[in-house]
């Protein structure tokens, strides 16, 4: 296998365990570690693309510009888990499940 | 670096003035009186830049703006998400004023408000791959923050956090899209990938990879379970927000993705029909069992971006800018009407419930009689859902006519049966639309309605506008067709036909 696919794959892996821990977890923080999981598959992807394509440098400022943007989002995540602590007085999200149909 | 242009200012104003909005909210003695200002005072202003952009974009053909190796790039199809943006912003800040005047933190709702409009305005003119994924996640940040703006309310902290969970989920996809057409053709610019890409799996791999992802924000069946709770749950000038423009521009932006892998499988077309399909059928069946009025018309937005993708697809299949034109030109109708619906309903929610204290719903009972005591209001939310079910002579029929009459001019039969199945799901839609205005008109008025106060005058000024609006582009649709014809042009050069 080529470093390309190497990376790919193991890219591929972090996003699937992170969706794996998405659909399992009831915890609203573990949902926000899950989903850093993911990004995390998605930066390895970003860093191998820049280096296949000989431009590593560009993978590499894509990367820390999504570090960035992924942050703001974990930031937001682990507010709306501290209001539904507070709200709620638990983080589980069958505690909040009042909207259907 | 480049000159500033009317396309920069256009994008900049909005996003210089949201600090602005939020430093002079929280600095002011009367905070939600001055936020409100600076936000209305930023998006009239953004109009002259836009205007200046449209008439350059006119004279001179398509304006770009160059800083280091990002571009942006102005055409017809970004110039018409920048309208409706633009257009819908401004009278959701004017609608907003008496709407949120008991609420605290009004400067974070402004500022958030007009960074969302400045940011959808970029998200029609970014010319590489990656720019419009920072656009797109800059609008979902700020769109989170909208929809759990009541974050006392258990319901508006479940649907932010179902809304959250499933645009990052999305936007990763996204972002793995991105590295496989980096790794592939090593370019990120969007015309140069199209003229790179070829047909591998690995660029299949990224088309579908950003259909799903850039298809939970467009809400596009089996991706569309956040968008019922996220879009009833917003105050109303935000669900008229995320309803009219929001998910129109994912749909921009998953058809500008989507438009540089042209060239890799002629099957987009057929893609897009078949989730159309999906999507009216779904959204039309699930709103026919709602009481709340603001679900049920969040679901009905389902069956609207049905509409939408099924012209766009029509297009791509037919290489025939007829179906683009008349899906953009619906794009248009569906911001005035689906805004039009949400700012009505959130007027009688505002009198009959939140005046009170209440956060609880506004259900199809609570509108029994409404015409006799808010005649205006009744006559708005009527005219808007009748246009959404597609009744001569309002806008919605108009739109919808041109879809369905380019998916007759493909001479497919497959196609001409969609169109068929389409019509008669508009028809379908009235058995949710007809009985809101036959509450309205035919009923006697509930204990709510005859106890309700009066709706603010302010109120009711966009929902006039809007009702106006929507009556006179179904009479006379060049009103909006000089944006959407050349849109629709401009949509499937993009996708290199």
């Amino acid at each position: 296998m080529s470093t390309l696919e190497i990376m790919l794959v193991s890219a591929f892996a972090l996003v699937g365990a992170g969706l794996y821990g998405l659909l399992i977890t009831r915890n609203l923080i573990k949902v926000v570690i899950a989903l850093q999981i993911m990004v995390k598959g998605a930066l390895v992807a970003l860093v191998a693309a820049g280096q296949a394509s000989d431009q590593l440098a560009l993978g590499q400022s894509l990367a820390m510009t999504v570090i960035v943007a992924d942050t703001v989002v974990a930031v937001i995540g682990l507010a709306f888990a501290v209001q539904v602590k507070r709200v709620r007085g638990t983080l589980d999200l069958r505690a909040l499940a009042e909207l259907r149909g | 670096m480049g000159e500033m242009t009317a396309l920069t200012w256009m994008i900049a104003l909005p996003l210089l003035a949201t600090p602005a909005i939020y430093l002079i909210g929280r600095l002011a003695r009367d905070s939600s009186r001055a936020a409100r200002w600076t936000a209305l005072i930023a998006l009239l202003l953004a109009w002259i830049p836009f205007a200046q952009a449209a008439a350059d974009l006119h004279d001179s053909g398509t304006q770009i703006y160059t800083l280091g190796a990002i571009a942006l790039r102005l055409d017809d199809f970004a110039l018409l998400l920048a309208a409706l943006s633009l257009g819908l912003g401004t009278l959701v800040t004017l609608y907003s004023g008496p709407y949120m005047q008991a609420e605290d933190g009004q400067e974070k709702y402004y500022a958030s408000l007009v960074a969302v409009v400045g940011v959808m305005i970029g998200l029609g003119c970014a010319a590489d791959l990656f720019n419009l994924w920072v656009w797109f996640e800059a609008m979902a940040v700020g769109t989170f923050l909208l929809v759990a703006f009541y974050h006392e309310q258990p319901a508006s902290l479940e649907a932010g956090v179902k809304y959250l969970v499933q645009s990052a989920v999305g936007s990763v996809l996204v972002l793995l899209g991105i590295a496989l057409v980096l790794a592939e053709t090593g370019t990120l610019d969007l015309a140069a990938i199209r003229a790179e890409a070829s047909s591998t799996t690995l660029l299949l791999a990224a088309g579908a990879l950003m259909t799903i992802g850039f298809g939970v924000k467009v809400a596009m069946v089996p991706m569309h379970t956040w968008l019922p709770d996220a879009h009833s749950q917003a105050p109303s000038g935000i669900s008229a927000m995320l309803s009219g423009v929001v998910i129109e521009a994912g749909l921009v932006a998953l058809l500008r993705a989507l438009g540089a892998l042209g060239g890799v499988t002629g099957s987009w077309g057929e893609l897009l029909m078949l989730f159309g399909a999906l999507n009216m059928v779904a959204g039309n069946l699930l709103a026919l069992r709602q009481q709340q009025v603001k679900r049920l018309l969040a679901y009905s937005s389902l069956a609207h971006i049905g509409y939408m993708l099924l012209g766009v697809g029509i297009a791509v299949y037919a290489r025939e800018a007829a179906g683009a034109q008349g899906a953009l030109f619906h794009m248009l109708n569906h911001g005035l009407m689906k805004g039009l619906a949400f700012l009505a309903a959130g007027a009688l929610l505002y009198t009959l419930h939140i005046a009170a204290g209440d956060h609880g719903p506004l259900t199809v009972r609570d509108l029994d009689g409404a015409a006799s005591r808010y005649p205006l209001i009744a006559l708005g939310l009527s005219v808007a859902v009748l246009g959404l079910g597609g009744l001569p002579p309002l806008a919605g029929f108009m739109s919808k006519w041109q879809i369905f009459a380019a998916g007759f001019e493909t001479r497919n039969h497959w196609i001409e049966a969609l169109a068929i199945f389409a019509g008669l799901n508009s028809v379908l839609s009235l058995g949710y639309y007809a009985p809101l205005v036959n509450a309205a008109y035919r009923h006697a008025p509930s204990e709510a309605v005859r106890r309700g106060k009066p709706v603010p005058a302010l109120l009711q000024v966009p929902v006039i506008a809007l009702t106006v609006a929507v009556v006179a582009v179904g009479v006379w649709p060049p009103l909006l067709q000089w944006l959407s014809e050349p849109a629709g042009r401009a949509l499937l050069a993009a996708f290199g036909f």
